[in-house]
């Protein structure tokens, strides 16, 4: 048994912030119905690529054309019997579809209905388009994340559409045990934009109360005297490719860790200066000082450095690439971090996942069921929430509004 | 007892987090939980970390507003007996106990012993690379986990180290996992009265929270044109090709032409400024990529000439996701933000300082921010109330 088992989720979620959440429950035993429909099943939404399979595992599949009123009909009827109702579509859709918060609430008051869209409900944004790197611009991480002169580096990838997920699953979970301890469902309103600005919560605090605006602080910490602090080059690279540069994060966080990291480089003279016996002196003096340790770092190789620092108790790591991560990193083997699903998809063959992160001594979560085509369990689903025989269901199939 | 407010204001909580746990100790703070948050006489390390009020160490911590925020501070001195006492006491209590591996009261607090007496209860322990493995014992603040977990590696430019994203990203998906993991357990105890442990290793949780890294890996030859399993730092430009951020007038903005190609072709053309987007070649599928190069440096081109404000606004009005990159400042004035009434006024002992929300709103169980305490004046209370059976 795993810890969710028993809890239906309607998921109306697509791209990656809403299925994210959608597969952490369903990783712990939700039940969760993924909507979708072969006009919808196109790009990113399409059940064989690549990026819609790491994001859809433990799903069952329905099947719903939502411009066909059988469908919407069938969908009102499963809205009915659902704890959880989900979507991150701008905002408007699901009443477009006939199935907006009021009218499901009225028909199932135990709803948990949430609206997982880019700037919220209401506001004068609200209708605004955004993916990940939308919010991070919006919300101050791409100025932030870079180095000082330079605004426009940012993150590479979509951090905010994990970060919003996560707290999608958070926000459901606390609803769950609310609706425990009253009785009633609610109307959940995640913003991702506010998801993304909740995340520099300290600066904004520095900004509101000290009318300080932080600025792009490149590795360095922006608020702490720690140093060093940062990433250096090391030797090993096995091309002129940047993606092949080897590297290596270390982090004095105390004058104790900078002491045995002195120990480690063999303490050279330059690192006895009194410049560097404090942090504050260390911080001062942080471009000399980088340099000198990236010289050290640069002969050696950065699983060497990282084991002689972490033997001596000095914080550090290789900067890993997915390379690392898949075939050199012992945590990860260990753990099986990794895995192969047993089936394979139909079209694009072997696929692959990352295990849930969480261990759970007494409901382990241990089963990974593959990405299901569009409408693969209508059967199933139609049966098992609302009691459909088979003969509707292939009659809705063949008519092409469970298709 | 805390007022009751908030989604979780029935479930009780000990917070032995340290920065890899403690965002989700917030969390579900912030939700409402009773969280006992229990430091040694010498006060939690974490009110050390900067910024400060009035941008001076010897008053309260920001940091720590933010992240120990709604929490009640008990003060333990765990080398007496009546300090152990009480750490046992809130523990065996609790309905869910957070700890992160190593931080304060973590080694006395007993968890076997306190799930022997109370069943029900769910303890959630975050270590940095787990229990077991060759790393188990490595040191890992948010800039190293973020190198080990894969996160630091394709941030940054070729002229650049690898960087770190500002502020405790990294931590902040662990925090959350944190928070999940209690509130599952939770569920399950409250349908089963059975209780347990979980257990969140930092790197992994970083690791599952990079959507390009190991996709790469896996389908790269799927993927294509082939860039070979491991992604390159390359400034804002997003793994897809499809995001980059552009120099406009007065400012930088997020610019892509998805989710409708057609319609930013549309807007160039209607604009005048299209070049040779639509000569033919470009119309074989062969050119798909060509393509998508040259329409990325016409709209270089474009954007270049625009006042940064007028643009953002007329993409989304066209359905275009470009984002204005805001500095921190303009954040602060956001429109949308305060039509949403989002900021909250924090509390901070004698200072009141504006700051943020919350990632959600509840429609029947809204949240509220208590006053942050800076030392453990609410010890008197909580020892009043320890164990919290008084009205259990």
């Amino acid at each position: 048994m795993r810890p969710l088992e028993g809890i239906r989720v309607l998921d109306f979620t697509h791209v990656l912030a809403g299925p994210f959440a959608t597969r952490l429950l369903g990783d712990m035993g939700a039940d969760i119905v993924k909507i979708n429909s072969v006009a919808r099943a196109t790009a990113i939404n399409a059940t064989n690529n690549p990026y819609y399979t790491m994001w859809n595992r433990n799903k069952r599949a329905l099947a719903l054309d939502m411009s066909r009123d059988e469908a919407k009909r069938t969908c009102k009827d499963l809205c009915a019997k659902a704890d959880v109702v989900i979507d991150n579509f701008s905002v408007g859709v699901l009443d477009r579809w006939g199935v907006g918060y009021d009218l499901v609430s009225a028909l199932n008051p135990d709803v948990i209905y949430v609206q997982m869209s880019g700037m919220g409900q209401g506001g004068p944004w609200s209708d605004f388009v955004t993916y990940a790197p939308t919010i991070h611009a919006l919300s101050g991480l791409t100025h932030l994340t870079g180095v000082e002169g330079r605004a426009d580096i940012g993150i590479g990838f979509s951090y905010n559409d994990h970060a919003a997920g996560l707290h999608g699953a958070v926000a459901i979970l606390a609803a769950i045990q609310a609706r425990r301890s009253t009785g009633k469902g609610q109307r959940v309103d995640l913003s991702q934009f506010e998801v993304g600005v909740n995340l520099l919560g300290p600066a904004l605090l520095d900004l509101f109360g000290n009318g300080r605006a932080a600025r792009p602080a490149g590795n360095r910490l922006p608020y702490d005297e720690v140093a060093p602090h940062n990433c250096y080059p090391c030797a090993g690279a096995v091309s002129d490719d940047i993606a092949d540069e080897r590297w290596v994060a270390i982090a004095c966080m105390s004058d104790v860790h900078w002491h045995e990291f002195r120990r480690v480089m063999g303490e050279p003279e330059w690192s006895s200066a009194p410049a560097y016996a404090t942090a504050k002196g260390r911080v001062t003096a942080i471009e000399e000082l980088d340099r000198q340790i990236g010289l050290w770092t640069g002969q050696l190789d950065a699983a060497e450095v990282m084991a002689r620092c972490q033997a001596a108790g000095v914080p550090a790591g290789v900067v890993q690439n997915s390379i690392d991560l898949a075939e050199n990193d012992p945590q990860i083997a260990a753990s099986d971090f990794l895995m192969t699903f047993d089936e394979p998809n139909p079209v694009i063959g072997t696929t692959y996942g990352d295990r849930l992160p969480l261990t759970f001594s007494l409901t382990p979560c241990d089963t990974y069921a593959r990405v299901r085509d569009v409408g693969e369990d209508n059967a199933s689903v139609l049966s098992d929430w609302l009691s459909m025989d088979s003969e509707d269901v292939v009659k809705g199939e063949n008519a092409g509004y469970f298709a | 007892m805390a007022q009751e407010v908030g989604a979780l204001s029935e479930v009780r909580i000990v917070d032995l987090t340290d920065e890899r746990a403690i965002y989700g100790a917030k969390l579900l703070a912030d939700m409402g939980a009773d969280i006992v948050r229990p430091e040694s006489p010498d006060g939690d390390p974490l009110r050390k970390r900067g910024p400060f009020c009035e941008d001076d160490a010897n008053e309260p911590s920001l940091w720590h507003a933010f992240f120990a925020s709604n929490r009640r501070f008990v003060s333990l001195d765990l080398q007496t007996q009546s300090g152990l006492d009480q750490l046992t006491g809130l523990v065996r209590n609790a309905d869910i106990v957070l700890v992160s591996e190593g931080a304060f009261g973590v080694a006395e607090a007993n968890l076997d012993d306190a799930l022997g007496v109370n069943p029900a209860l769910v303890c959630v322990e975050c270590s940095s690379f787990g229990r077991e493995g060759p790393w188990k014992s490595y040191l890992a603040p948010d800039i190293v986990a973020g190198a080990l977990g894969g996160a630091v590696s394709t941030t940054g430019d070729v002229d650049t180290p690898p960087l770190k994203a500002f502020g405790d990203l990294n931590f902040i998906v662990s925090g959350s996992y944190v928070a999940i993991a209690a509130l599952s357990a939770l569920n399950h105890a409250k349908e089963t009265g059975q209780g347990q442990r979980v257990h969140v290793p930092v790197h992994q949780c970083i690791a599952s929270c990079l959507e390009h890294v190991f996709m790469w890996y896996w389908y790269s030859a799927l993927l294509g044109p082939a860039r070979g399993q491991a992604l390159e730092r390359r400034g804002s430009l997003h793994w897809s090709n499809m995001y980059v951020v552009m120099q406009a007038l007065g400012g930088s903005i997020m610019v892509t032409p998805t989710p409708n190609i057609d319609a930013q072709l549309a807007w160039l053309i209607e604009a005048g400024e299209f070049e040779d987007l639509i000569e033919p070649k470009y119309q074989d599928p062969a050119n798909q990529s060509q393509f998508m190069v040259r329409l990325m440096e016409v709209l270089r081109s474009f954007v270049g000439s625009k006042d940064v404000e007028a643009l953002f606004l007329e993409a989304q009005s066209r359905h275009a996701p470009y984002g204005w990159v805001l500095p921190i400042e303009k954040v602060g004035e956001n429109p949308q933000l305060e039509a949403r009434d989002w900021w909250r006024s924090y509390s901070i002992g004698k200072h009141e300082v504006k700051g943020p929300g919350t990632p959600y709103r509840f429609s029947e169980t809204p949240w509220q921010m208590k006053p942050y305490v800076d030392s453990d004046v609410d010890a008197e209370h909580v020892l009043q109330d320890l164990g919290w059976d008084d009205d259990r």
